[in-house]
């Protein structure tokens, strides 16, 4: 009996790939979320008067009329941003911009710790402004702490963006197939 | 059939510069697609690499090009880009997280023991990742070039027949 050595590895390929793509689409995150933080603006519509609360952010605590002001605009727990609850923050006086960092606690299996997330202003007009730090900022700053990568580029497209890439990957492979199928009329693949 | 002949006709100094530049091509192809702190990744480097084939080719015929690298071969390498990236790293992580579904996160790896997560990370997207998307890249463009070289040929043939 003759062995069809190269039909049969690519049926086991295209087999074991099949069930490799049904494990990973139950795995997938989810995504679609037009409220995540990427979609966000960086300056959130915030102006309180300052008079008072600089003296609180400085000892460490975020005012309880700015803290509801932020959970009004939509940063709540519910939509999947952190909280900023007594204990899980953090805050740091950014001498360089002249403002206060809010660091928060992360619960995150690989990478726990406090991340930079708000950053708060005094104005010229003695208003406190909120901004979020927005999402190329923190890729910058954190992307070598978190994949050993110097290159943004790669991390963002293998490590941040890996399903991306390897359905990106998908599509060449199955171009290619396409192609075969299509264009070479033998009897031999 | 006259045109058809003088095609057959390879030149001479095309060839002693392919020769020479092939070589150099696959080594910049390999440069900008092994490794994170140059310029690149898999997809450049795959392109690099099937440009120098399609050289090859260009300068010495598909038989030649055939013979260097054949299509066998081909297929086997399109496959293996695409398991280096989906099969090898997903299944490590799969088996190495007792169950736990991290794939395609590579800090499940054991190796993360040794010299901690995002240096594993690091390590696994530079060496493994980008030349698998490398493999596949250059393996699908060589067989479809290959495809559409044969097309034309089958068709000279059939309108000299004629």
């Amino acid at each position: 009996m003759k062995l069809h050595l190269l039909p049969t590895v690519a049926l086991l390929s295209v087999i074991l790939l099949g069930a490799m793509f049904m494990y990973v689409v139950e795995d997938i995150p989810a995504f679609g979320d037009s409220n995540s933080p990427p979609n966000k603006y960086i300056e959130l519509p915030i102006s309180i008067d300052a008079d008072g609360l600089a003296g609180s952010l400085d000892a460490g605590v975020v005012p309880a009329e700015l803290k509801t002001k932020i959970e009004e605009i939509g940063y709540t727990k519910e939509n999947n941003f952190p909280a900023l609850e007594e204990g899980k923050y953090e805050i740091e006086s950014n001498d360089e911009e002249g403002g206060w960092d809010v660091l928060i606690l992360k619960e995150e299996k690989y990478y726990p710790g406090p991340e930079k997330w708000y950053f708060i202003k005094e104005d010229l007009g003695g208003k406190l402004k909120v901004y979020r730090y927005s999402i190329p900022v923190r890729w910058q700053e954190k992307t070598e702490e978190e994949t050993g990568l110097p290159n943004m580029v790669t991390s963002g497209l293998a490590d941040y963006r890996g399903y991306d890439t390897m359905y990106e990957e998908t599509v060449i492979f199955t171009a290619a197939i396409s192609v075969i199928m299509l264009l070479r009329r033998r009897e031999k693949l | 059939m006259s045109t058809g002949k003088r095609i057959q006709e390879r030149d001479v100094v095309i060839q002693t510069i392919a020769k020479l530049m092939i070589p150099f091509i696959q080594l910049y192809g390999l440069y900008v697609m092994v490794g994170t702190e140059g310029a690149g990744g898999g997809f450049q480097g795959g392109t690099v690499l099937a440009a120098s084939f399609i050289l090859l080719v260009v300068a010495f015929g598909v038989d030649k090009g055939r013979m260097k690298m054949p299509e066998g071969w081909n297929a086997v390498f399109k496959s293996l880009g695409l398991y280096l990236y989906a099969g090898v790293g997903g299944l490590l992580c799969i088996i190495f997280s007792l169950g736990k579904a991290e794939y395609l996160n590579y800090s499940a790896i054991p190796l993360a023991k040794i010299i901690g997560g995002p240096a594993t990370r690091g390590f696994w997207v530079g060496n493994v990742v980008e030349v698998g998307i490398g493999v596949t890249v250059m393996a699908a463009f060589v067989s479809i070039f290959y495809d559409l070289v044969r097309k034309e040929e089958s068709v000279k043939e059939g309108g000299a027949e004629e």
